[in-house]
């Protein structure tokens, strides 16, 4: 579903992003840890299209992000770690206007269940400026997920959420992998990694540093056996 | 906590200046600044003629000094507000309120802290009402002007002090007012019964001459009750006023003992204003945000709601540009106020009512005010309404995710300000058409030339309109660091500069698309007169052809910006 081949982004002089490959197949979970500055933002917005990268390839839906940018991002999802969204529009027209640009021709027959399961019924007609944090995020999650996408890309999406944000935020996760969307998940809280990600890829100055089920690391490092996410991520990173 | 205060003033005023002067290593603020500077040399220094603020040492200089600062303070007085007395920022409340420090010292920061921008306020003062001339004699107007600033500062804080103690202890709204307006009224009654007597003798000298007038004025000012009412104000302006640097050391300790008791007066107060000062720091931070999203203040934030001018539905198919031109146009009509649409068409009506005379009936004022709104509608129009790229470049993000060709979306965000700007320039033309439509008389064109030059404004003004949006928007993806987008906007001498050039090169711009479509207009005007079209009629035609070919040139823009737009990078456009 993503595949991403040899990616590589600078910033003037700074590399961001070196050579980095890697796939997330339908269903799958892909978790992206690395220390701040490792590449985590810049691959997720190489992946969504939004910085166009040095070299490389990436692929989404079997769509080239280079050459057809409007197939591959019409499949795909990205939700930022900060909810921006317009001022000026309400939280009802947020989700039609996000309708409209992927074509979601049954928007009508969805708003009111999506407004539901989003909890914000009674937010529909309020302005961002009137919403807290936690219904901002709600609220770019789901203009993300009105169009089904079969790719989501996450950042940091824990952020804000109160408990019970977090546990349906997870269920969402593991929901939409289960119906067979490739995932991939950019966070600082590794227990959270832990707990919902079928692979890490932990990212160091822009490289690979490991790529894997926890127990293929372990195979790699015999050493860090029986040691937590933390430990291994600690390890690898030399932080 | 004097010393803390001057250690944030120094190393404040150091690490801005050191910024400013690495980013000079960039052409961009380099050229800003020269740019800049020849600005501000031309509007600060350049010969004027006037005395300027020589002219406050003549015979009335004192009397208007002392009214104008007289006035200030009455007026705080009179519609003042206890919000607060100290403007704090966000910072300020969170360092100062928090640290273990007496409510003097806070004040005692508080007050050294505010002595550079008042300073710079006295000296940009005397810059511009002394034609550029520094003498000495004016560097004492500096720093008789700070002393007039900073006391009336504390004076302020005081007199906030007072309000903000009376509604603790429950007088409040119009309880409050009344005795400011009681004190006043007293005032007044002391002024008026020193000028009684007096009176006849000074109309009488201002016959003879304004000097002997002022004179007559300014005896009366300096005896009996009015000497001892006014005196704290004349103390506060003589060093303003002073001829020559040893009149100005004599007058300087009135001056000082002024001030003195205006800060006891403030530090002296129980009153706690802390959680009016936090309150405050936070409005003053909303407005300063709103002002940098080029907002209209914290009202206008205020008074957006969620239902606007324009409520239509969005289908849900359709050309993703549709989205984005719904978007912004649903956004900038919630900006404006059904409010003030009603007033400005009550201005314009009963405006030309109450100045209709004679052969111009009320209607031709109407359609002549019109036709200036379209005017500057027009012209300040498309800089004034940003509903476009040059606000949404902000959320670049957000806008590269969408599976829109960037052609799409700039031709989405340019047509936005157009139909909504378009919309009220053809209102007023039609308007005006329609006022005097029925208008027959020798002062005004026959009814079938008005109707052809309605139809070659209509398109013409379309074509004018859509280089000006599309100029702006090419500027910011083009050049988005010169332009500033969204909140990150650069101030200072270099981002005058920069503002300068940018309008310039819009200008040439306009110019360079406008040339083909008058060339080809013209000549089509030409041609259709000489087939045997009247002159008159011969401009809708001429017209329609030029606005085709800026419809062409535009098309061709928004392709152009659309591959810009596509390649754009939200780190290297500031977004980021």
């Amino acid at each position: 579903m993503i595949e991403v081949q040899g990616l590589t982004k600078s910033y003037g002089s700074v590399a961001a992003v070196r050579d980095l490959s890697f796939s997330v197949a339908p269903g799958e979970v892909l978790g992206l840890v690395g220390p701040n500055g490792a590449g985590k933002t810049t691959t997720l917005r190489s992946l969504a299209g939004i910085v166009r990268p040095a070299g490389g390839t990436i692929r989404v839906g079997g769509h080239d992000m280079e050459r057809d940018p409007v197939a591959a991002k019409r499949v795909l999802a990205f939700m930022p770690d900060e909810p921006h969204l317009f001022d000026y529009l309400t939280v009802e027209e947020h989700l039609r206007f996000t309708a409209r640009l992927y074509q979601v021709a049954d928007v009508e027959r969805r708003l009111p269940a999506l407004l539901q399961e989003l909890e914000l019924s009674e937010k529909a007609k309020a302005l961002p400026g009137e919403l807290s944090r936690g219904m901002k995020q709600k609220l770019v999650i789901g203009c993300g997920l009105l169009h089904d996408p079969s790719a989501l890309l996450f950042d940091e999406p824990l952020t804000g959420l109160d408990p019970a944000g977090i546990r349906r935020m997870k269920q969402t996760i593991r929901e939409r992998a289960r119906q067979g969307a490739a995932v991939v998940l950019s966070s600082h809280l590794l227990h959270l990694v832990e707990e919902i990600c079928t692979r890490v890829l932990i990212l160091h100055r822009g490289r690979k540093v490991a790529l894997g089920t926890i127990e293929e690391m372990l195979t790699e490092r015999p050493d860090l056996r029986g040691r937590s996410l933390e430990d291994i991520f600690l390890t690898l990173t030399g932080t | 906590m004097i010393g803390a205060a001057l250690y944030l003033v120094g190393r404040s005023l150091l690490n801005a200046t050191r910024r400013r002067v690495a980013r000079l290593r960039q052409p961009k603020y380099l050229i800003g600044l020269v740019v800049g500077g020849l600005y501000f040399y031309w509007f600060f220094f350049r010969p004027r003629r006037g005395a300027g603020l020589g002219a406050i040492a003549s015979p009335g200089g004192e009397i208007v000094a002392v009214g104008l600062v007289g006035a200030l303070v009455l007026l705080k007085w009179l519609f003042g507000s206890a919000e607060t007395p100290f403007t704090f920022s966000l910072a300020e409340t969170q360092y100062l309120f928090t640290a273990p420090l007496t409510r003097r010292q806070v004040i005692d920061f508080k007050l050294v802290r505010s002595q550079l921008p008042l300073f710079i306020s006295a000296v940009l003062s005397a810059l511009v009402f002394s034609s550029g001339q520094v003498t000495g004699l004016r560097v004492f107007r500096v720093v008789g002007l700070w002393l007039v600033y900073s006391t009336l500062q504390l004076h302020y804080a005081g007199a906030s002090l007072v309000w903000a103690s009376l509604t603790q202890h429950g007088v409040t709204g119009l309880r409050r007012r009344l005795g400011a307006l009681l004190g006043l009224a007293s005032l007044s009654a002391l002024v008026w019964w020193s000028l009684r007597r007096a009176l006849p003798g000074i109309v009488a000298a201002f016959q003879d001459g304004s000097t002997q007038g002022y004179a007559a004025l300014t005896s009366v000012m300096h005896s009996g009750a009015l000497a001892v009412l006014l005196w704290p104000l004349e103390a506060l302006v003589a060093p303003l006023l002073a001829t020559s640097p040893a009149l100005f050391a004599s007058r300087l300790p009135a001056a000082l003992l002024v001030l003195a008791v205006h800060y006891v007066w403030v530090v002296r107060s129980t009153l706690a204003f802390e959680e009016a000062a936090v309150e405050h720091a936070a409005k003053v931070a909303r407005r300063i945000e709103a002002a940098r999203q080029a907002r209209w203040g914290e009202r206008t934030l205020r008074a957006r709601q969620a239902t606007g001018l324009i409520r239509l539905r969005l289908a849900a198919t359709g050309a993703p540009a549709g989205a984005i031109l719904w978007k912004n146009a649903v956004g900038a009509t919630r900006d404006l106020s059904q409010r003030a649409l009603v007033l400005v068409v009550v201005l314009v009506i009963g405006g030309a009512m109450a100045f209709a005379n004679g052969p111009l009936r009320a209607l031709d004022l109407v359609a002549v005010m019109l036709l200036a709104l379209g005017a500057v509608a027009l012209v300040l129009g498309p800089v004034a309404a940003r509903c476009d790229l040059r606000q949404d470049l902000e959320m670049l993000d957000v806008l590269k995710g969408y599976p829109v060709h960037g052609r799409e979306m700039v031709g989405g965000e340019v047509a936005a300000p157009v139909m909504l700007i378009g919309l009220v320039v053809w209102s007023c033309l039609l308007g005006a058409f329609a006022a005097t439509a029925a208008r027959p008389g020798p002062e005004l064109p026959p009814l079938g030339d008005r109707l052809a030059l309605l139809l070659a404004a209509l398109p013409a003004t379309a074509a004018v309109l859509l280089v000006l949006v599309l100029v702006q928007n090419a500027a910011v993806l083009l050049f988005p660091a010169w332009i500033g987008v969204g909140r990150d906007r650069a101030v200072g001498l270099e981002a005058t500069g920069q503002r300068i050039l940018m309008t310039a090169g819009s200008m040439i711009a306009l110019i360079v698309a406008l040339v083909p479509a008058v060339l080809a207009g013209g000549i089509t005007g030409v041609a259709a007169h000489a087939a045997g079209l009247s002159t008159v009629w011969a401009l809708p035609l001429g017209s329609l052809v030029g606005s085709g070919v800026v419809g062409f040139e535009g098309a061709l823009a928004v392709h152009f910006l659309g591959g810009v737009f596509d390649r754009i990078d939200p780190a290297a456009a500031g977004t980021g």
